[in-house]
């Protein structure tokens, strides 16, 4: 064995109230690929985060080539060759490609930014590593596989030897992963870097790693050779027990009322530009719809569009048979329709108000919380959250506690709540477990589930196939605003669907006319 | 939350402490001893009948204020603009006033009150819609409509409405004698309408924290995009909060020229509204807070005028020690924080050593 | 009266005079702004930087002094500034507001108890040393002289306008406003970054305070700033915090100003005190309105 690169010695890490990382001792060598998985919240990211020098450990040491780290900062972290890739890109937006890839150590000419030696800087860079960009584009117009090349060729031009990956697939269609594992390879291979990659992806891990270290709740619980391990042998490494959720019961007497419909919805983002061009889809009650698309593709504006949060452009959108044209969320959900936004933390509480507020607001006007829609009534509230907070085993304090101080899972819980407790025959839902903890997921999906069989009519959104084939009934591909294919999810699998989900379906139908 | 509450209370406690602090040596640096100064403050505020009066008057002003403030703010605008508001008020309660001075006062002073109303909120309605319909921001043209108000007023005040009457070279007409509201202590500030003031604010109490209408505001106010998720008119309610502002600041700006003025002067308010602001920032906008704390700014308010007087310290300081605890207080978040993550910190490394 | 009353050399000199004071204070606020701060507090900076700047000219004899002591005070409110919404997190605009009662309550209290004036500040001996006029000859039977600081203020955009998209502090500068986390990972802190931003939004408020009772009045007035703070920060939204930008926005706010002057003679002069504010509203609502309008337009075209 050579020396190693990069060592974690006992290395903890204290925020307060979370032990993120909790003795971990880790060695990984010069030249190889090594994968650090594990689930939401296992302390990968803040394990990596301690390594580039953006959190300071609270115990232990850590090493890299044979020299202790004293003081913790990005700038140590990139005079010693280690370079991250965030989940989030650190990329500014209104800056072109050269300017990105130059930030913080700009080519000078006296006390001036020296534009046109950052030009030829990435154009060396694109001729050496083979990662082709375009230095005058502005970061915010291009695409977010180009993004992560930046982003990787940032890296590279400060010297670094190390890569680290923090999720780096999340947000890449198909393809553009392959592409990003040819580079690694090509760059282990030709430049020997070492590239520590986080990942809860494990095919991912089986594809590129020639080691996998697996986290659990700040734990490091292993480190085996990818060759001798499996997928299956993983999971069960990752959340310490055999994960195959069981299968849900489905309950099949839907009486086929439609009650979403949407006709020819178009919708524009934020910047003007076209989201949604053309959807048309429609739910019927007792059966779940499940949109599949990569992040991006129009599913948050076509959500928003539907429930009145965002304006059409031209297209109809009937709630239980009625035109929806002109209405405001609140007129809509009337119609007999609730929501579980995307965005739990800007759209789906208010992370001031207490755990209370968030489970009674949309109720309030009704009886038993108030008289003449006027006079509230405490005690009345009160009562009815703590219910709620029993029925749905939400984790906290108490009823009188922020709901921004809670964890992702129960805060979902709070959302969910509330909104399922409308009672209403359409349910609109997105993202419903993202950031969730899997005993939160496997209640969440329970309940969607109950709900179906209940004979709601149920329209997700998610990111997650394996959610997606979990609950949906059917299943429509979204691509750049369009659909782009139609299935049940027992008559194809999630390689072939995730081709429709990047365009792949439309450009055989266009070959084929 | 009850911790929370304890917690709060404990820095509020030691951030006025130290604005007094700051205030005593501030005294001491200009030359003044602070004993002296602070001794002359109390009695100012409680050494004679008059001086509770005033304190009183003052104490209800800061009340009705202070709430307009937290009002809008909780609906989630921060209205600066609550003089000009006031102004608008007082001007347009103080026409009728003098128009309708042959009527009974029955008839009479609900339209002077009803105008009072209408025209501060009118006023605040302008910020508000220009806030939630094109997002521009409410503190910059708050401000600014402060300024214009005054302008307009006064040019109103020396123009088109000033009086005919000899000897008076500013203001418009005197106000029906029948209309005007009686001191209840000589000599004081303190006239009847603090039982309008105590009613509008416990109204207004009312409606922040026992209604279905103040939930939704507070909620609109902390998320603006969660309001219009769950249905609320978001929109509507923020712009009510700026309207339910303006309208409580039209009313002071009645009651100040119907109580102690004769008539409108364009110099009847020495910034009345902002003393009220930092109140209602002091105590993050709780209206049971600002209902309770207002006796306590009062009097200092009112004390540091005899201070001044007695003295030569002039009153300002109470500003700069209101400035100071709202400055404390705003750091204060930030400062436990990191004191909380220096303590974790230092802890582990005592573990591990 | 005819329109050459209002249009002519006289309203010029009085835009670029009226101009100078938003110009510098918009300069400062659009140092903080590319760091991603909205510093409302200007305009309690420009009146402590005013009230430093007369003390000081008037205690030294000289202008210079008087623009040191602004600039000095400047530095300390901005690092004040810096530090409360940097290193604490406190909320921008509550600060901001504080600030500037605070700036007026201080100014006012000193002036009031060591000085022992009210209104202004005219000590009874010595006198406060102005800023020096530059004397450009006659136009129009109009004699130019404008004070030194008006075409500072014009270098300082031009100097500005190089910095922030010429050198990297510039970028860094603006990074830490947009996306902070991006320049934190290349290893520059963002914070400091910050504290620059906010730095010099004091350095350039003081200068603005300096200009007004040094320049543009030639003392201290009691709240002497008049809210041209707010002002200044509505012509940086108006200009979209393109240096040369916030410079005709203030212009156009000069003019207002300077018109109106001219037009006292048919508008009652209190009325047209209030032209320059009403005009800043208008110039805010006509650029959401326009803003709104493309959003609008887009979508509709595609």
């Amino acid at each position: 064995m050579p020396e190693p690169i990069v060592r974690f010695f006992h290395t903890s890490m204290q925020f307060p109230g979370v032990l993120a990382n909790d003795d971990v001792s880790l060695d990984i060598y010069p030249g190889e690929v090594f994968a650090l998985v594990g689930e939401n919240g296992a302390g990968k990211s803040t394990l990596m985060n301690i390594l580039y020098g953006l959190n300071k450990p609270t115990g232990g040491t850590v090493t890299v080539k044979g020299q202790p780290i004293r003081s913790f900062s990005p700038s140590e972290a990139i005079r010693r060759g280690i370079g991250m890739v965030h989940q989030h890109f650190m990329l500014v937006p209104s800056f072109t490609v050269a300017q990105n890839i130059v930030l913080g150590d700009e080519p000078r000419r006296g006390i001036f930014y020296d534009k046109a030696r950052a030009n030829q800087i990435v154009e060396e860079l694109v001729a050496e590593f083979g990662l082709k960009v375009n230095a005058h584009d502005r970061v915010q117009d291009i695409s977010v596989g180009l993004q992560q090349r930046v982003e990787i060729l940032k890296t590279l031009r400060r010297g670094a030897d190390i890569l680290i990956l923090d999720e780096p697939t999340a947000v890449l269609t198909p393809q553009e992963t392959d592409e990003l594992f040819e580079v690694i390879r090509r760059i282990v291979s030709e430049k020997s870097m070492t590239v520590i990659i986080i990942t809860h992806k494990l095919y991912e891990v089986m594809a590129i790693s020639d080691r996998v270290g697996v986290m659990r709740q700040g734990k490091l619980v292993g480190v085996c050779n990818t060759k001798d391990v499996n997928e299956r042998i993983l999971s069960s490494m990752m959340v310490g027990k055999d994960v195959l959720l069981d299968a849900l019961e489905r309950i099949d007497d839907h009486d086929s009322t439609i009650a979403i419909q949407v006709e020819d919805l178009h919708v524009s983002d934020n910047r003007g530009l076209p989201a949604v061009r053309g959807i048309s889809l429609q739910v019927e009650r007792g059966e779940v719809l499940g949109i599949a698309g990569i992040e991006g593709n129009g599913q948050s504006e076509l959500i928003e569009a539907i429930t009145g949060l965002r304006r059409r452009d031209s297209g109809r959108v009937l709630i239980q048979g009625t035109d929806t044209a002109g209405m405001n969320p609140g007129q809509i959900r009337a119609l007999g329709l609730a929501h579980v936004p995307e965005d739990r933390l800007s759209t789906g509480v208010s992370a001031q108000a207490d755990i209370t507020d968030n489970l009674v607001v949309g109720k309030e006007s009704r009886k038993p919380f108030s008289s003449l829609g006027l006079h509230l009534h405490k005690k009345a509230m009160k009562a009815y959250a703590r219910e709620v907070f029993e029925r749905y085993d939400i984790r906290a304090a108490g009823i009188d506690t922020a709901v921004g101080s809670l964890s992702g899972g129960n805060m979902q819980k709070v959302v969910v709540a509330r909104e399922f407790s409308f009672d209403t025959p359409v349910l609109i839902i997105s993202q419903p477990t993202r950031g969730v903890d899997i005993g939160a997921m496997d209640f969440i999906h329970q309940q969607i589930m109950a709900k179906r069989n209940a004979s709601c009519a149920i329209l997700l959104v998610s990111a997650d196939l394996d959610e997606l084939y979990r609950l949906s009934d059917r299943l429509v591909t979204i691509y750049e605003g369009r659909l782009t294919g139609e299935f049940r999810p027992d008559k194809i699998g999630k390689q072939e669907i995730s081709h429709y989900m990047t365009g792949g379906g439309r450009e055989e139908e266009r070959h084929a006319q | 939350m009850r911790s929370e509450r304890w917690k709060y209370i404990l820095s509020l406690t030691v951030s006025i402490a130290l604005g007094l602090l700051i205030g005593a040596l501030i005294m001491a640096a200009t030359g003044h001893d602070p004993l002296d100064g602070y001794s002359a403050l109390l009695r100012g505020a409680f050494g004679s009948k008059r001086s509770w009066g005033n304190t009183l008057y003052k104490t209800f002003q800061l009340c009705i204020t202070g709430l307009a403030t937290a009002v809008a703010s909780i609906a989630g605008i921060f209205n600066v603009g609550g003089e000009g508001q006031m102004y608008l008020g007082a001007i347009a309660s103080s026409y009728l006033g003098a128009r309708l001075a042959g009527l009974s006062p029955w008839i009479a002073l609900p339209v002077c009150f009803l105008a009072a109303i209408l025209s501060g909120a009118l006023y605040a309605w302008i910020p508000a819609v220009l806030k939630v319909k094109l997002k521009i921001n409410e503190v910059i043209t708050t401000i600014l409509m402060n300024s214009i108000a005054i302008y307009l007023c006064s040019y109103l005040a020396n123009g088109p409405l000033k009086t005919t009457e000899r000897g008076i070279n500013s203001g418009t007409d005197a106000i029906g004698k029948a209309l005007r509201f009686n001191r209840l202590i000589p000599g004081s500030n303190l006239s009847e309408t603090v039982f309008y003031i105590a009613a509008i604010s416990l109204l207004v109490w009312y409606l922040m924290s026992r209604t279905t209408t103040g939930y939704r505001m507070r909620l609109t106010g902390q998320n603006e995009r969660f309001s219009r998720f769950i249905g609320l008119r978001a929109d509507l309610l923020g712009i009510g909060g700026m309207l339910i502002s303006g309208a409580m600041c039209g009313a002071l700006g009645m009651f100040e020229c119907f109580a102690l003025q004769s008539r409108f002067k364009t110099d009847f308010s020495s910034e009345f509204y902002f003393d009220g602001m930092l109140v209602a920032m002091i105590m993050r906008y709780k209206p049971l807070g600002i209902i309770l704390m207002s006796f306590f700014f009062g009097a200092l308010k009112m004390g540091a005028t005899t201070m001044q007087s007695s003295t030569k310290i002039s009153s300002e300081l109470i500003l700069i020690i209101q400035s100071v605890i709202i400055f404390l207080m705003a750091a204060e978040e930030g400062f436990l924080r990191r004191v909380q993550e220096h303590r974790v910190r230092r802890q582990t490394v005592q573990k591990e050593g | 009266m005819d329109l050459s009353s209002i249009f002519n050399v006289g309203t010029l000199l009085n835009t670029f005079n009226t101009a100078t004071i938003v110009i510098l204070a918009g300069l400062g606020c659009l140092m903080s702004e590319q760091a991603g701060m909205m510093c409302i507090g200007i305009d309690g900076m420009m009146t402590a930087g005013a009230f430093a700047a007369a003390v000081g000219s008037w205690y030294s004899g000289s202008w210079l002094v008087g623009v040191l002591c602004a600039v000095l005070v400047g530095l300390l409110f901005g690092c004040f500034y810096g530090v409360m919404v940097v290193r604490y997190h406190s909320d921008e605009f509550i600060i901001g507001v504080a600030f500037n009662i605070f700036a007026v309550a201080l100014t006012t209290f000193i002036l009031r108890t060591v000085f022992l004036q009210s209104g202004s500040f005219h000590p009874a001996t010595g006198e406060i040393k102005t800023l020096p006029y530059l004397s450009l000859g006659a136009l129009g039977g109009t004699n130019i002289n404008i004070s030194l600081m008006v075409p500072v203020s014009w270098v300082l955009i031009a100097l500005l306008q190089i910095f922030l998209y010429r050198t990297p502090y510039g970028i860094w500068l603006h990074a830490s406003g947009e996306h902070p986390d991006s320049l934190r990972s290349v290893g520059r802190s963002p914070e400091k970054m910050k504290y620059l931003g906010s730095v010099l939004c004091g350095l350039f408020c003081g200068l603005s305070g300096a200009y007004l009772s040094l320049g543009y009045l030639s003392t201290f007035t009691e709240n002497m700033s008049a809210e041209r703070g707010y002002v200044a920060v509505a012509c940086v939204i108006f200009g979209r915090s393109n240096p040369v930008l916030v410079f005709l926005a203030a212009l156009l706010f000069g003019f207002i100003d300077a018109a109106g002057m001219r037009m006292q003679g048919l508008v009652d002069p209190t009325l047209t005190a209030a032209f320059p504010y009403v005009g800043t509203i208008l110039m805010m609502v006509f650029l959401a309105l326009r803003n709104q309008r493309k959003l609008k337009a887009k979508a509709g075209h595609s």
